[in-house]
């Protein structure tokens, strides 16, 4: 089944929850945030839809994207040269989002729904009671990302500690420079010097003949 | 190139599947020369040397493999690499019967106080090896990593570090011979060398 | 609860009646020699009897998503080497194949196939080890050794192609790096030739011994209801009797070209869905990618082996897409969302482990301790792609 036709289907059902098709690259539609949950039902067992597999859950953090195209998307914080973490006083806006992509194992197509929440609210239904392989998915949303999902049976840290404070893949994170009393800051780099009796190694020789 | 690889089913010439390699061994003269006279033998050695050798001809590792570097570890104590022949093939499961621990692999934040515990849990004379560039300086993941502990130094005192991503099974090999001389070197007290000893009070506890 | 569990010849009236026991809860650590790498299973046990199993991952979590939100496309190649570490090819060729479906570039003829080559080669050598660490785990010594011993055979191929015994970073989006070294095709086909005849070793060391089918007949069964449930692929799921298969009903590269089959649980030695079917379809998965080697030996054309329309800054165009390939542990997928720049927005890594192990948790109750060892050997988990 076409991406438009399911969308058309979809929207029939649910009206103005439904937003958007999404038919770039990817075939899918942007639904209303409240109401993921159904419309995830209505998508596992509809008659021609039978999406029975989810086959994966993207959390993601819209902050900074560069809706031009041009790719001036604000740039992530790392370890700087002397292994000390990289700071910031930008504070992150922006919405943060799900992607859901489905596959019919019966009739073989494939559709993705989108959503995304303010992030002073970043609440979504779980969907894991439609699909249970959602269940570690949306811990891992909401491990590094921060998106908590309403109705999730179990909704922890699955790969930070649990104590792990901050939500890593945010674009505003900052690097930890310890955590609790482990070291986490890097090894100074620009400091190696080469000893008199190291070895020279010569410079290569310059590409060209045989490739 | 040939054609009608779909067809061909031969394997190579030469290739017995009976008798995989024939062994060729060459004998060692001096050893021939002590083991077969009818003397009786006398070897004067220190305790010292004794202690040593009989330390560095059977290290036995924990299995500590946490990432990549762990299987060329195992590869490195299959056949072809054998690393029993150096006496280090007995990986140990406990690490109170272990006297090396091989960090082959990233060591995470999570893991690092498992990884001291381990340590402080393997008996003396005990020695790590920090195997592949996670172990030494966190590797590919120094940047961006915020999980990933730059470097197996920061929780416990390191003898060799063998560099690679992942390093040879040849290179591990390497590295362990350069342990061994290590050991053999090694003027005979039964406790840790001092710089072991004030390294490991300088890492914090980790009461985790 | 009592009687969902089923046991070998432990019943509960074989219970003392005053015999109160309480459930033990023991930690099958990060550091374990059955675990596959750094996995922690919280098990909670009464007597060896397992009545709820919580696998706790993340002690191998390299932030590869974040990395990738600070390099290239290309640049990241390298970290998708670090997923799968045992056919890391594999994971190449799905990011490669992801980024050039959003760049909707064409694959030279001759990269094509070399590789579908290298991945079904990268294949046989993850069953290898797979194979080789369940007998390890069921107390068989001897096949790990043997399996080592043709891996290192086919790891001299990749040595002399790419450089790297074990991580690569080969692949190149919009072909490959460096091109097949002179003699390729006869070092592979005598690996092909050889490997036929030692999975018959294999089967005779290991596969039909009758211990190996008493520890893994009817132990640890997942059937295909919880596998579509759990989002369970790659061997997991044929064992279950399902024949799907991402390169024959989703198919990517060359891969409709090529006649193979799928191999798919039947219970033979049990139930559908047991350690053994699982292992089995692994072990037949091996005789199909000699299969596919072969044809593709002989269809392999001369030519380039880069795409001439990527360019060296890689900047798919804005939008997302999610793209998955057949590794050998499953079904990879990366789901990369791009704003048209140069690095990545967002790189989700799905990686087949991890839904894999999720289903432990429902099949893992009222398994006893070593066929819960069995059974998670059977599920063939990689902590690096887990935990990323």
């Amino acid at each position: 089944m076409e991406a438009t036709a399911i969308h058309d289907l979809l929207k029939q059902r649910f009206g103005d929850d439904v937003l958007d098709l999404v038919d770039d690259h990817e075939q899918g539609a942007q639904v209303a945030p409240a109401r993921v949950a159904e419309i995830a039902l209505a998508l596992r067992d509809g008659d021609d839809l039978d999406f029975d597999s989810l086959m994966c859950l993207t959390g993601i953090d819209w902050d900074g994207y560069d809706e031009t195209g041009k790719g001036k998307s604000v740039a992530i914080l790392g370890y700087d040269e002397s292994g000390k973490p990289e700071t910031s006083d930008r504070v992150g806006e922006g919405d943060l989002g799900v992607a859901y992509a489905l596959y019919s194992h019966r009739h073989g197509h494939k559709f993705c729904l989108f959503a995304r929440v303010p992030r002073s609210a970043p609440e979504l239904p779980s969907v894991s009671g439609v699909w249970p392989t959602a269940a570690w998915h949306e811990r891992e949303a909401f491990d590094l990302v921060g998106m908590r999902f309403t109705g999730h049976p179990d909704l922890r840290r699955i790969l930070l500690d649990d104590e792990w404070e901050g939500h890593p893949l945010r674009k505003d994170y900052q690097m930890p420079d310890v955590w609790g009393e482990v070291p986490m800051n890097g090894q100074p780099y620009a400091d190696a010097k080469w000893g008199e009796d190291d070895v020279v190694v010569p410079p290569a020789p310059a590409p060209g003949g045989d490739a | 190139m040939r054609k009608n690889y779909t067809e061909s089913t031969t394997p190579p010439e030469g290739y017995d599947p009976q008798r995989e390699q024939t062994l060729d061994f060459a004998i060692d003269e001096d050893l021939a020369k002590l083991t077969a006279s009818d003397d009786k033998n006398f070897i004067l050695t220190t305790v010292d040397e004794l202690f040593n050798w009989a330390r560095l001809s059977s290290i036995w590792p924990v299995t500590f493999g946490l990432a990549c570097c762990a299987i060329e570890m195992m590869a490195a104590s299959a056949t072809r690499y054998d690393i029993d022949r150096f006496g280090a093939g007995a990986f140990r499961a406990t690490p109170r019967q272990a006297d090396l621990m091989i960090v082959s692999g990233t060591v995470t934040a999570k893991m690092a106080t498992r990884l001291r515990r381990i340590y402080d849990q393997m008996p003396e004379p005990k020695w790590v090896v920090a195997m592949g560039s996670c172990a030494i300086g966190g590797g590919p993941y120094f940047k961006y990593g915020y999980h990933v502990v730059k470097g197996v130094d920061f929780m416990v005192p390191v003898d060799v570090y063998i560099p690679g991503c992942p390093p040879r099974p040849e290179v591990l090999l390497d590295g362990l011979m350069r342990l061994q001389d290590k050991i053999r070197g090694r003027k005979g007290k039964f406790r840790a060398p001092k710089w072991v000893a004030d390294y490991a009070k300088k890492i914090p506890y980790v009461k985790r | 609860m009592s009687e969902a569990l089923s046991t070998h010849g432990w019943q509960d009236q074989d219970r003392p009646h005053d015999m109160h026991s309480e459930l033990l809860e023991i930690n099958m650590g990060p550091q374990h020699p059955a675990t596959h790498g750094v996995l922690r299973l919280l098990i909670h046990t009464d007597g060896e009897i397992v009545h709820k199993v919580t696998p706790v991952i993340g002690y191998l979590h390299r932030c590869a998503e974040k990395i990738a939100e600070g390099c290239d496309y290309r640049q990241w190649m390298v970290y998708t080497d670090r997923f799968d570490y045992l056919a890391p090819m594999n994971m190449n060729f799905g990011y490669a194949v992801a980024v050039e479906n959003m760049l909707g570039c064409e694959v030279p003829e001759r990269a094509e196939h070399i590789r579908v080559i290298c991945a079904e080669l990268q294949r046989i050598i993850s069953h290898l080890i797979a194979l080789g660490t369940f007998g390890l785990d069921m107390g068989a010594w001897t096949p790990l050794l043997y399996c080592f011993r043709e891996r290192e055979e086919i790891l001299n191929i990749f040595e002399r192609l790419s450089g790297g015994r074990m991580l690569y970073n080969y692949f190149d989006i919009g072909g490959l790096r460096f091109d097949a070294y002179d003699g390729f095709a006869e070092d592979v086909l005598d690996i092909v030739n050889i490997m036929e005849q030692k999975l018959g070793e294999y089967n005779t060391l290991l596969s039909y011994n009758k211990i190996f089918i008493e520890r893994t007949a009817d132990v640890g069964v997942i059937d295909a209801a919880d596998c579509y449930a759990y989002g369970c692929t790659g061997p997991v799921l044929r064992g279950a009797g399902v024949p799907f298969d991402c390169r024959k009903d989703d198919p990517y590269s060359i891969y409709d070209r090529f006649e193979f089959d799928i191999p798919y649980g039947e219970g033979e030695k049990g139930t559908i869905g047991d350690c053994w079917d699982r292992y089995i379809v692994r072990v037949r998965e091996m005789y199909e990618s000699c299969r596919i080697v072969r044809q593709a030996l002989d269809a392999m054309p001369d030519g380039p082996i880069m795409s001439e329309d990527v360019k060296k800054l890689v900047k798919p165009p804005v939008g997302s897409l999610y793209t998955r390939t057949e590794s050998s542990k499953g079904e990879i997928g990366f789901h990369i969302f791009s704003d048209g720049g140069s690095k990545p927005f967002r790189n989700k890594v799905r990686s087949p482990s991890f839904s894999n192990l999720q289903v432990l948790e429902k099949v893992g109750p009222g398994l006893m301790i070593s066929d819960l060892v069995a059974t998670v050997g059977s599920l063939d988990i990689v902590l690096g792609e887990i935990d990323r």
